[in-house]
């Protein structure tokens, strides 16, 4: 049975290794290994105090952890799902069993189980018998990671159909955006805090060693004490806890097609129509909002933004810095841009309404004022209030000249690229239980990111000549150029998206109706390697330009001595600023190349 | 057969009987790649007709009607509803049809009442009139018992009538169906069946796609076989049929694979 699935699963992954996604995957085992290698460098530093080594590495541990619980969710389903198999005559233990030797298979668990040698290492330093505990300790540790992945996947398949569970997801997906673009603000954090030399408080070390995942810690830890109960204890707890989790896992196979939760519509009447809201357009309106109140795919649409824009403007509270707070809205309506830029594609094959019935104009602007009906009013009301909290009075106008622009310019961006910038996913009836499954966007919501700021120049610009000339009326006048602009861009890439869809509406159609993993795996050669190419400059690029190019030159020249990933600061002040405007240079290269080899990638698609 | 049948409904350049016929289709043609999916196919329904196409599984009757309503973009040919070009008029040939593909979305995340109420406000239908004949499909199609369920949860058959709904609430003069049939139980089978015998009986004409022969013997009064991408045979059903049954006709004209008959060696007794 397990030999069958394995084999299964590696012929599965290797028919998955194509474009994108063999960069990802790529990209993920380097970054994994990288993870890996600190988590045993960690072990091994001469620095810190052992206990405080033992603290670290406890909390480096609940990280793989929390790695293995969220990882799946980001990822999508499991290569093999037990419901694949729920029609074979095999007892249901033997089945989980089976998967659970089968989910060892894979470049996560190689990358992890390196990374737990961290504990072999951590018990070596301590004499020849940790080390030993260490190692049982260790492969039961890499067991309870992928049990516990497996079992929270189940349980999270339960109500990730809800909105509540698509809102969870969106949190958790919005989370590590945050964590990966801006979790070098927390190693600064740590870097300037004293926690290295006089560790953690007692209760937080008695708290953190309560986690299973730190069992094997404190085995290693009891070990070098020949504190031998709690040494062969701790293992043995953790063991106890796999076999639970394997019978709550075989139980969860047992019942694979679970009734999903569902959503209900409204009463028995008709929706208010007549008078103020008559008219196509706001029909549209009407149906976009009940779509984006119903749908869990449209429900993490809406939570990625705000969560991003909270999380990225809160962190630096960490450290008691408050001046990302006024950019909260402002981030907000730039995120929003990012995450809703596929709207048809979400809609799928439901296009065909619009095309038989003509109303492309009505679609494409109805669209847009539901969009700034969803994320306006809380844009502004972020801005206010984050700005308020703040207490910086000179980010009033900035914060008004940069808000209705973003708005108004993302409106017209979303509606843009969701027509000429398309990615078939899922067809909107045959994802009802999964709002995982949709297309992959990453490339568009890059480029976005960075297009969706350009609306806000001139009004920007405004108010930088108002601060320039101490003008303050000036930089006032900032808030209408910045309304002007965004109404102006937003109709004025509606009228683009409407000329677009009423032209090429019957071949979008085909797109998502053709477009699907089916035709993707049937178009070989060419396109492939580009994705791969253009993954790895996606990736490069940004971290080129921004950590490793940006932030280290504002740190030289400001004069903030914190080393942390930054290469540029462990070197002489003026090699340092060389280094990182090379960086700088090389990030904005690869993402240039990047945009190109993106944008002809799909001009070849879309011509073949 | 004889010749006279496979040409009759096919590239006569007159319209039927003096009148415009319904759909007219010309040289319409497809290609998927190396595939060619539709043919040069030219096909005409006459006003008034109840039509069926038939054809096997990827014969291409998806992908001509299709093409025939404006919802794939052929690589040759033309396609008019009552003389109104879909391709050079969408405005006029989209009023006069109403069309039911096979497989595609909704607006999924709405009710059945709101989805009707919605598409009726986009085609423009007079608020009073709307709510009446909202609620009136409701109950034809049996829809008003699962009032708050989101088209997403419908079933297979509740997905076929409520698009039906969607095909009707203009009053078209020509009706699209793709596989109308598929997955519905026998009971709203029977009361598609009738509405659309009555849609027929009042002047409108029905093109329906189906792989279910009897269906078609029963409900078409003409017909047109497709394989592989072309029209082999089309036009009054005693004429295509002939003596037999339009099951064997179809099964002689597609010609059947010698391995489907001989069945699993080891199930054999």
């Amino acid at each position: 049975m397990a030999g069958v699935l394995i084999r299964m699963k590696l012929a599965v992954i290797k028919n998955s290794m194509t474009g994108g996604r063999a960069a990802w995957m790529l990209v993920g085992a380097v970054f994994g290994l990288l993870f890996a290698a600190a988590t045993i460098g960690l072990t091994l530093a001469d620095g810190p105090h052992r206990s405080v080594v033992g603290d670290l590495l406890a909390c480096v541990f609940v990280m793989w952890t929390l790695g293995w619980l969220i990882g799946p969710l980001w990822g999508g389903s499991a290569v093999l799902r037990a419901d694949h198999f729920a029609l074979l005559p095999v007892p249901r233990r033997k089945l989980a069993v089976g998967l659970l030797a089968a989910a060892f298979v894979g470049i996560t668990t190689a990358v992890t189980a390196i990374g737990f040698l961290a504990l072999v290492t951590y018990g070596a330093r301590q004499g020849v018998v940790p080390a030993l505990v260490a190692v049982p300790a260790a492969a039961l540790q890499l067991v309870f990671v992928v049990l516990l992945s497996r079992v929270a996947y189940g349980l999270f398949g339960m109500v990730a159909a809800s909105r509540a569970g698509a809102a969870i997801t969106g949190v958790l997906f919005a989370a590590m955006l945050v964590l990966t673009q801006s979790g070098w603000m927390i190693v600064v954090a740590i870097m300037y805090s004293d926690i290295l030399t006089t560790g953690f408080s007692s209760s937080m070390t008695t708290t953190l060693r309560a986690i299973p995942s730190s069992w094997g810690v404190v085995a290693v830890d009891a070990a070098g004490r020949g504190d031998w109960p709690l040494a062969i204890g701790a293992p043995a707890g953790l063991a106890v806890l796999c076999g639970l989790l394997l019978l709550i896992w075989s139980a969860e196979l047992g019942n694979p097609r679970r009734a999903r939760v569902t959503i209900r519509g409204s009463e028995n009447h008709l929706p208010a129509h007549g008078g103020p809201l008559s008219g196509p357009t706001t029909a549209i309106v009407r149906k976009e909002l009940r779509t984006w109140w119903r749908d869990p795919l449209r429900t993490t649409t809406a939570v990625v933004p705000i969560v991003w824009a909270l999380g990225t403007v809160l962190l630096p509270l960490t450290f008691d810095a408050r001046v990302l707070l006024p950019w909260a809205g402002p981030a907000l309506a730039l995120f929003a841009i990012t995450s809703a830029c596929n709207l048809y594609s979400q809609d799928g094959t439901a296009l065909w309404q619009t095309l038989t019935i003509g109303t492309e104009r009505a679609d494409v602007r109805g669209r847009q004022w539901a969009y700034l009906i969803v994320f306006g009013p809380l844009a502004i009301a972020l801005s206010v209030g984050f700005t308020w909290w703040s207490g910086y009075t000179w980010a009033w106008p900035w914060v008004a000249a940069l808000v209705p622009a973003l708005l108004g310019g993302g409106a017209g961006l979303i509606v843009y690229s969701s027509v000429f910038g398309l990615v078939p996913g899922p067809d909107a009836h045959k994802r009802p239980s999964n709002p995982l499954e949709r297309a992959d966007t990453t490339g568009q919501s890059t480029v976005l990111f960075w297009v969706g700021l350009l609306p806000a120049v001139p009004a920007v610009a405004v108010v930088l000549l108002g601060e320039r000339l101490d003008l303050p009326w000036l930089t006032w006048v900032g808030l209408p150029v910045s309304v002007v602009t965004g109404v102006l861009v937003g109709r004025l890439l509606g009228s683009l998206a409407i000329g677009r869809l009423t032209s090429h509406g019957p071949d979008l159609l085909h797109t998502m109706r053709s477009g699907r993993p089916t035709a993707a795996a049937r178009k070989a050669g060419a396109p492939k390697k580009g994705g791969l190419v253009a993954g790895l400059y996606w990736t490069f690029g940004p971290i080129l330009l921004l950590p490793q190019g940006l932030i280290p030159l504002v740190f030289i020249l400001t004069g903030v001595d914190a080393k942390s990933w930054f290469l540029a600061m462990y070197l002489p002040p003026a090699y340092g600023v060389t280094v990182a405007v090379t960086s700088m240079l090389g990030g904005l290269y690869l993402l240039a190349r990047a945009l190109r080899t993106t944008v002809n990638d799909r001009a070849e698609a879309a011509s073949a | 057969m004889n010749e006279a049948t496979i040409q009759s409904a096919g590239l006569d350049d007159g319209d039927v009987e003096g009148r415009t016929a319904a759909l007219r289709l010309t040289g319409l043609h497809k290609q998927f790649g190396t595939k060619t999916a539709v043919d040069h196919v030219d096909l005409v329904v006459p006003q008034g007709s109840f039509f069926g196409l038939v054809g096997p599984n990827g014969a291409g009757k998806t992908t001509l009607l299709s093409m025939a309503v404006g919802l794939l973009r052929p690589d040759a040919g033309d396609s008019r509803v009552f003389g109104a070009g879909v391709w050079t008029d969408p405005a006029e040939a989209k009023a006069l049809t109403g069309v039911l593909p096979d497989g595609l979305s909704m607006p999924e995340r709405l009710t059945g009442r709101e989805l009707l109420t919605f598409i009726g406000e986009l085609r423009g239908i007079n608020a009073g009139v709307l709510a009446g004949r909202v609620q009136e499909l409701l109950d034809v199609m049996e829809l008003g018992s699962a009032e708050r369920t989101l088209v997403v949860d419908y079933s297979t058959g509740m997905r076929k009538k409520i698009g039906l709904a969607t095909a009707l609430l203009h009053g078209p003069r020509l009706l699209v169906l793709d596989e109308p049939f598929e997955a519905v139980d026998p009971v709203s089978a029977a009361a598609l069946k009738a509405i659309l015998n009555g849609f027929v009986a009042g002047g409108g004409s029905v093109v329906l796609s189906s792989h279910v022969m009897p269906l078609v013997e029963q409900l078409c009064d003409t017909v047109a076989i497709m394989a592989r991408g072309q029209v082999v045979a089309a036009g009054p059903l005693g004429q295509v049929r002939g003596d037999a049954t339009l099951e064997q006709t179809f099964v002689r004209l597609v010609g059947g694979d010698e391995h489907a008959r001989k069945g699993l060696s080891w199930l054999a007794s």
